[in-house]
């Protein structure tokens, strides 16, 4: 029987393999002798890249004999991946990003509650727009006014106190 | 001065009305973030980093330590009530309290857990008190190879010990290490990894890491893959107080558990994990009824629940005599210490004796404090799990997001967050565990920076870390750490299995 190869894998083995030769690469121009010690500020990234380097090789040893041990990839099965799910987070956490200063924190909060919300399958837009108010609106008030933080007053800058 | 005029000292810190009152904060905080799923101590003590910047040393400190032992014990609420096994320490409390909880035992489960607790909160307190002058003591004899040496051991035992594989550990590390690289060397001023973006000049905060990985990560994994799960929440019916046959069975697991925990958390060897499942391995030997394990066996909660919190508070050993982090939330405590511009270690416990007995003083108090709040007040903080999974999550997220883009007022940041919950979903999938990551990140820099003062001690050679027998110990401690495993499995009596 041929071993298994979890494509989820290959491509994680080869993520972290990539990301040590991107880091080799990084540490190639920093220098790596001078001063008393004769260890610049080049040595560790090139261990660093080393070490991630190998360790992408071993786990991309595992991934082609079988998998990564201790994977269960028959279990995985049985939780299927909710596409909708990721993309109503993602789309929150972006937009949030986005809008945080231009709409403000109260409005950014709020939408974020409820693109949250929503992908964990709730579909009370009302109750969770009010409720996400709630808590945007609480921290506004603690972070703000009381421990002195500065968030984005946004569109609602003049009407807030 | 000795052991007990520098308590006494501390005490007259921790009892001061503000101290009292940043740990009532502290502790309630950490039981809330203890009962919920979703939120742990590592992210909440992050969000809370930039109140440094307002509240002083020994006040936060007090409050965020108040976080880490007081999440110990709403870690345990939950996973008696819920069946859902909520961080790998209290697998055990989650399997045994569970089934307590089924046949309507769900108030003494709740009552051993926090009594234990207690118990051992403060008997592990009592062994930091006494322990620490001694490990400073020998901490400063140590030099940088020592150091470099002690946290390389740290390095290995965090990322073979928390999870299951070694080769996933270690990567995670690397992972932590190449994040920490991002930055102005401290030693020559040369950028690293910054790539001409001003925002990674100064590094890559530990809040976006933490909170991104453990946060985010795990609300998109519980979104997309656990969104079908279903959870069953036992009620707590009748009174939590146990009955005296409870008492019995009980008393000798906590102090068991206590005694098996400590020494786990004081020596670098990373998380509650392996302690909790020895200690309920020892009851299961020892008890007259061990047919009841398995079905709800209440040392198998007592045991198991001591040696969890005894070996959070014996962590605190390594972390601040030495400035030996060993889980992501003593990585973050340890940042914490560095925004007041402190580094743990035995220099410290001379320049600011003051705060260190005062926190350590106030871990007394605290576990006081986390007893009324867990065994009379339980049920305030079982209505904590009555929250519905959308709203919860949602509202985790707003408070994650505030606590990143308020860091320093940068949608940048906000995007860098959802990038790296991006890689802690990824993480999570594949079976990586996080708190390498928290810990190479923040351990690396202070690592390179010893072993750079050790080869210049050297003049640049590297036989320096052999030649001193302690740190060469030390490092052959490491190299065991890795190999060991393998060897075992390699050669070992059932290596042809």
């Amino acid at each position: 029987m041929t071993p298994s190869r979890p494509k989820g894998h290959l491509a994680v083995a080869a993520g972290v393999l990539a990301l040590g030769v991107f880091v080799l690469v990084g540490a190639w121009d920093l220098p790596a002798g001078g001063g008393y010690a004769q260890v610049g500020p080049g040595v560790v990234p090139r261990i660093v890249g080393g070490g991630l380097v190998l360790l992408g090789a071993l786990l991309l040893r595992e991934a082609l004999t079988g998998g990564f041990r201790g994977v269960d990839e028959e279990a995985e099965v049985h939780l299927p991946m909710d596409w909708a799910a990721f993309a109503w987070l993602g789309g929150g956490i972006l937009a949030y990003g986005f809008l945080v200063e231009r709409a403000g924190f109260l409005l950014a909060s709020t939408l974020l509650f409820i693109a949250v919300a929503r992908g964990f399958a709730s579909r009370r837009w009302v109750l969770n727009a009010f409720v996400g108010a709630a808590v945007a609106g609480f921290i506004f008030a603690v972070f703000n006014y009381g421990l002195g933080l500065q968030l984005p007053p946004g569109v609602l800058r003049g009407v807030l106190p | 001065m000795d052991v007990w005029a520098q308590l006494a000292s501390g005490f007259a810190v921790a009892l001061t009305a503000q101290n009292l009152l940043w740990a009532l904060v502290g502790v309630t905080l950490g039981t809330a973030v203890g009962v919920l799923p979703g939120v742990g101590p590592a992210v909440t003590v992050a969000l809370l980093l930039p109140i440094t910047t307002k509240v002083d040393a020994s006040g936060a400190l007090i409050m965020f330590a108040g976080i880490y032992y007081g999440a110990m014990y709403g870690g345990s609420t939950t996973s008696i009530l819920l069946n859902t096994p909520g961080e790998s320490a209290t697998i055990v409390t989650a399997m045994e309290g569970n089934q307590m909880a089924r046949r309507g035992r769900a108030g003494p489960a709740l009552a051993t857990s926090a009594i234990g607790s207690f118990v051992a909160g403060t008997l592990a307190t009592i062994g930091l008190t006494f322990l620490s002058p001694l490990v400073v003591e020998l901490g400063l004899k140590f030099g940088p190879p020592e150091y470099f040496a002690l946290m390389i051991v740290a390095f290995t035992t965090v990322s073979s010990v928390l999870g299951d594989s070694t080769l996933r550990g270690m990567a995670s590390l690397f992972l932590g290490l190449a994040i920490g690289l991002v930055g102005i060397d401290n030693q020559t001023g040369q950028a690293r990894f910054a790539f001409g973006v001003p925002q990674l000049l100064d590094g890559i905060e530990v809040v976006t890491i933490a909170v991104g990985l453990f946060a985010v990560g795990e609300t998109i994994y519980a979104a997309s893959k656990l969104g079908q799960a279903k959870e069953t929440l036992e009620t707590l019916r009748g009174s939590v107080w146990m009955k005296a046959e409870d008492w019995r069975r009980s008393w000798k697991a906590w102090i068991r558990g206590t005694f098996i925990g400590f020494p786990f958390g004081t020596i670098p060897a990373g998380g509650a994990e392996i302690p909790t499942f020895l200690s309920y391995a020892v009851e299961r030997k020892l008890s007259d009824r061990p047919e009841e394990f398995g079905k709800g066996a209440i040392e198998g909660v007592a045991g198991p629940e001591a040696a969890n919190n005894a070996s959070s508070t014996g962590a605190m050993v390594p972390l601040l005599t030495l400035g030996l982090p060993t889980s992501a939330t003593a990585a973050i405590l340890l940042s914490a210490f560095q925004q007041y511009g402190l580094q743990p270690g035995p220099l410290l416990f001379e320049a600011n004796a003051a705060l260190v007995w005062g926190l350590i003083a106030s871990f007394y108090v605290g576990n006081v404090m986390l007893l009324v709040l867990n065994l009379p007040m339980v049920g305030l903080w079982v209505k904590l799990l009555e929250i519905p999974k959308p709203q919860l999550y949602a509202g985790i997220l707003v408070f994650a997001a505030m606590g990143v883009y308020g860091m320093r007022q940068s949608p940048f940041d906000v995007f860098l967050l959802y990038a790296v919950g991006l890689g802690g979903f990824v993480m999570r999938r594949f079976g990586f565990p996080a708190a390498p990551v928290i810990v190479g990140m923040i351990l690396g820099p202070l690592a390179e920076e010893q072993m750079r003062r050790a080869l210049a001690i050297s003049q640049g050679d590297p036989r320096i870390f052999v030649t001193h027998p302690i740190s060469a110990a030390l490092l052959a401690l490491a190299v065991l750490v890795i190999v060991a495993p393998w060897a075992w499995r390699r050669f070992g009596p059932r290596a042809r299995a």
